[in-house]
């Protein structure tokens, strides 16, 4: 059974929480899916470092400091090859991309304008995310990710906070494991 | 409460990168508010533009970077300013309670209907041109 915890990733600026996952098993080494991309992306005279940094600050200061998750931000994941595992209700969404052919997407499920979860990524090669080769696994990772994450909230498992910012159990503890 | 990896990252991301992101993601949300305000969608802009609708939509989606020049076609039909450059003359600085502040002056261009060949010119009426040492003995 493949069990995760969801962690707070960034809530330091003023408009919007960020989330990340982390999956709960033995043979992981506890660091969340989006340190792994930043850190696999981010190391030093990596031919994607700027871009990783410019997705970063885009997340950190755009969408967590200045004007939250909103749509300007975010795209739709293409989806409509993908048969099974049925579809989300909600989508995954990407983080939108900055300039001409950025070659980095990341993964995320964008709750309300105040609370995002981020996943992990990869290069997009290929027209979709799924014929991608380095994307096509972490893009049905989140597909799963979200899927728990939706039935955690209709099953009212977790909930919103009182002040929208963040997410907790019912009993207000905010060690959050699905 | 924080990752390292974020620790990390915001002690080293540079400071260009930082002013690029943000002011792309400023233009965007700028854009799109300007798009929303007047009641235009990106098809009547394309058509302004005399571009196809798939280019606009590359604009706002990120996959164009901004050029100054679709800068400014962006802003004469949008009407306003989208971005605006500081004159260091203008600039007033003074420090209050401990922080540098810092006021700035800036123009902004909105277009105006086009003249059509019935609406002519006219130079403002000229007034007397005060001479502030005409007081002066």
């Amino acid at each position: 059974m493949n069990i995760f915890a969801l962690e707070i990733w960034y809530d330091e600026g003023s408009a919007c929480t960020i989330y990340s996952v982390k999956w709960m098993s033995d043979d992981d080494d506890g660091t969340s899916e989006t340190d792994k991309f930043f850190d696999k992306y981010t190391i030093p005279a990596h031919p994607l470092e700027d871009e990783a940094l410019q997705l970063f600050r885009l997340i950190t200061h755009s969408i967590g400091n200045k004007y939250g998750a909103t749509d300007d931000f975010f795209d739709r994941a293409e989806n409509s090859a993908q048969a099974l595992p049925p579809k989300p209700k909600k989508w995954v969404e990407e983080i939108k991309e900055l300039g001409i052919n950025f070659p980095l997407r990341l993964f995320c499920y964008r709750i309300t304008e105040q609370i995002v979860i981020l996943f992990n990524g990869g290069i997009k090669d290929a027209k979709t995310a799924q014929e991608s080769k380095n994307l096509s696994t972490k893009f049905y990772e989140a597909q799963t990710f979200v899927k728990k994450i939706e039935e955690a909230l209709q099953s009212k498992m977790i909930e919103i906070s009182d002040d929208e910012r963040y997410l907790q159990n019912l009993d207000g503890t905010t060690d959050l494991i699905l | 409460m924080r990752s390292k990896t974020v620790d990390r990252l915001l002690n080293s991301t540079p400071k260009d990168v930082e002013i690029f992101v943000d002011l792309y993601a400023d233009l965007l949300v700028r854009i799109n508010e300007l798009l929303l305000e007047k009641g235009m969608t990106k098809k009547k802009l394309a058509e302004k533009l005399d571009k196809k609708p798939s280019e606009i939509s590359k604009w706002l989606s990120g996959e164009h970077n901004f050029t100054l020049r679709s800068l400014a076609k962006l802003s004469a039909e949008l009407g306003e300013a989208l971005l605006e450059v500081p004159k260091k003359k203008t600039q007033t600085a003074f420090v209050e309670d401990g922080f540098i502040c810092k006021i700035h002056s800036f123009v902004s261009y909105t277009k105006l209907e086009t003249i059509t060949a019935d609406k002519v010119w006219q130079m403002p009426v000229e007034s007397e041109q005060s001479n502030e040492l005409s007081n002066v003995g």
